[in-house]
């Protein structure tokens, strides 16, 4: 039976939701969440530390926004995410392939490209319930004095999309490492510690060519102070476009990680 | 009867490696075995016929259609992958109840579906333990509870047996037998003969990625008879047990097991020596952990065959 447009568009997305719901579930229990979970509390114990210290030290230290953005925004946005990205995004396909048990999957009236973007809708909402806690807590304890200024909660809005659109590009793009390439993680790291960390801090137009650009374009400019190397930005993108590129560059991966899933025929001996 | 299954030229090659060539089929309803020694094809031939690959050359039809993607087919069949490999991290329930959703059932129907299969399987006190808990066995039925789990019309059972012991063997050979009188098409791969001999007369056999026969098994047994055929037997007092047949003419050659726990038999007779294993087993009230037919047996009775 040929099923009309509308009706086929229905079926996929109800194939979609069947998987992220089994997946979702899955990687919620799942014994490296347990562990990740913990390592996306560093930036929590990182904070404790500093307010204890302005606490006991009596010295007024920086001010708890200036803290959280400069310091514990950088932690998630060049560390926290891209562990998380690279090791939920790989799985999407790898973990499948490695663990063998792709047969399960393939053989139900579910079309491929759907357990794709089922699991990978799956991982990136735990990987976001996962960075979301930690980043309220930090945000929280640094800024324990001033939780009544409406205007933060705005700041902390944003902090939590960037890194939300940091976790959907760089699980895209890692869901297609995990279904194209045999040692993804490896290219992975290459990728994430290698070139991400160096390109987003060459000058002119080459650190675009880093997702982390587009995400630090929403940050608020650097201002000078101690770890203003770190915010250091030659030219950043509109925010717009910032936007854009980062829906731009999920929508690609996730389309050719789709593609190579659903064409490849991967060995499960190896 | 109408053919469930239709091949035509089927052929898959990896790279330079064959691994299928040529094979045109029709498979109807019933249990039909697909018999061959490691490497021969099997795991292709259903790998192919489950669309889980695509043909190199020639199709496959399931029920008249093409099986290539799809996804409505599939809820019609029903695959039990040859690996022993899980979703370790769930419970047998979830694991069963997971794939059912995959299938698009109702919440009250996923529940009453995979209590159905736990309990055919006898897995239902263990549904709530750990996959990666369970014995060789269990993990074999909670594989099969999940091909039949949806009811599927066509069940396509990959070694199905191995890993099982013999009364595991025996009941799922019994459960087989009954998916058949339902009307079901069954497809089971072994590299063990007997096992497919108990379930079905209809075999395929095949050897180096070519079908070499289909048919009754009877014929191929005819030509079997007169090859010498190795049969191993686990037990806790192997010696005592091979001293029963030593006197016996269609014995030609007893080995031990270097574990001191396992005696291989060459005989020239199959149907005598079981006979007589298991009336033996019976009257002297013998413990037998498992009795199988190593894989060389059968790739030696099929180098025979191709006259090698």
């Amino acid at each position: 039976m040929k099923l009309t447009p509308p009706a086929a568009v229905r079926s996929f997305l109800g194939s979609v939701r069947r998987v992220f719901t089994v997946f979702f579930r899955q990687g919620r229990k799942a014994r490296r969440t347990r562990f990740f979970f913990l390592l996306s509390f560093i930036p929590v114990a990182v904070s404790l530390v500093i307010k204890f210290n302005q606490i006991f030290s009596g010295k007024p230290g920086r001010e708890g926004d200036f803290l959280f953005t400069n310091l514990i925004m950088l932690f998630y946005l060049q560390m926290i995410i891209l562990i998380l990205a690279l090791f939920y995004g790989t799985s999407v396909c790898s973990e499948e392939v490695e663990g063998k048990t792709l047969p399960y999957l393939i053989t139900r009236p579910v079309p491929k490209a759907a357990v794709v973007l089922g699991k990978y809708a799956a991982y990136t909402a735990v990987m976001i319930g996962m960075v979301t806690l930690g980043l309220v807590f930090s945000f929280i304890v640094l800024n324990l004095d001033r939780l009544l200024d409406p205007s933060l909660y705005g700041q902390l809005g944003r902090y939590l999309g960037v890194l939300i659109l940091g976790l959907m590009a760089y699980g895209a793009f890692f869901t297609f490492f995990g279904s194209s390439l045999k040692r993804s993680i490896f290219f992975g790291l290459l990728f994430s510690f290698g070139w991400e960390n160096v390109i987003q801090y060459f000058p002119g137009s080459t650190q675009r060519l880093a997702i982390a650009h587009y995400l630090k374009s929403f940050l608020p400019a650097a201002s000078p102070g101690r770890f203003s190397f770190l915010t250091f930005r030659l030219e950043p993108t509109r925010p717009g476009l910032a936007l854009l590129m980062l829906f731009a560059i999920t929508a690609a991966f996730l389309t050719l990680a789709c593609l190579f899933f659903s064409k490849k025929e991967y060995s499960l001996e190896d | 009867m109408t053919a469930v299954i239709e091949t035509s030229k089927l052929s898959k090659w990896y790279g330079n490696v064959l691994g299928l060539s040529d094979v045109s089929l029709e498979i109807e309803p019933g249990v039909t075995g697909l018999l061959g020694p490691n490497g021969a094809g099997k795991s292709t031939f259903l790998k192919l016929i489950t669309g889980q690959i695509r043909p190199s050359i020639g199709t496959v039809r399931i029920f008249d259609q093409k099986v290539q993607n799809n996804q409505a087919l599939f809820s019609r069949i029903g695959f039990c992958p040859e690996n022993d490999s899980f979703y370790e991290e769930m419970t047998g329930w979830i694991f069963l109840t997971s794939l059912l959703r995959l299938q698009g059932f109702s919440p009250a129907e996923i529940r009453s579906r995979a209590e159905e299969a736990l309990d055919i399987v006898e897995l239902s006190a263990d549904k709530d333990r750990l996959i990666r808990a369970y014995s060789r066995g269990m993990r074999q039925r909670l594989k099969f509870a999940q091909a039949i789990a949806h009811d599927p019309e066509v069940i396509i059972l990959d070694e199905p047996m191995s890993g099982l012991d013999p009364l595991g063997k025996r009941k799922l050979i019994r459960l087989i037998k009954a998916y058949k009188e339902r009307g079901k098409t069954v497809i089971v791969s072994s590299h063990v003969l007997p096992e497919i001999e108990a379930l079905t007369r209809t075999i395929i056999l095949i050897h180096q990625g070519k079908v070499f026969a289909k048919g009754d098994i009877h014929y191929i047994r005819d030509l079997i008879e007169s090859h010498p055929h190795m049969v191993s037997i686990r037990c806790p007092d192997p010696r005592g047990l091979a001293g029963q047949f030593l006197g016996e003419d269609y014995v030609l050659k007893v080995h031990f097991g270097p574990d001191g726990r396992s005696v291989l038999v060459e005989t020239n007779n199959r149907d005598k020596f079981f006979a007589v294993l298991l009336s033996l087993i019976v009257k002297s009230r013998r413990e037998v952990e498992e009795i199988t037919s190593p894989d060389d047996n059968l790739q030696a009775v099929f180098d025979y065959l191709v006259g090698k």
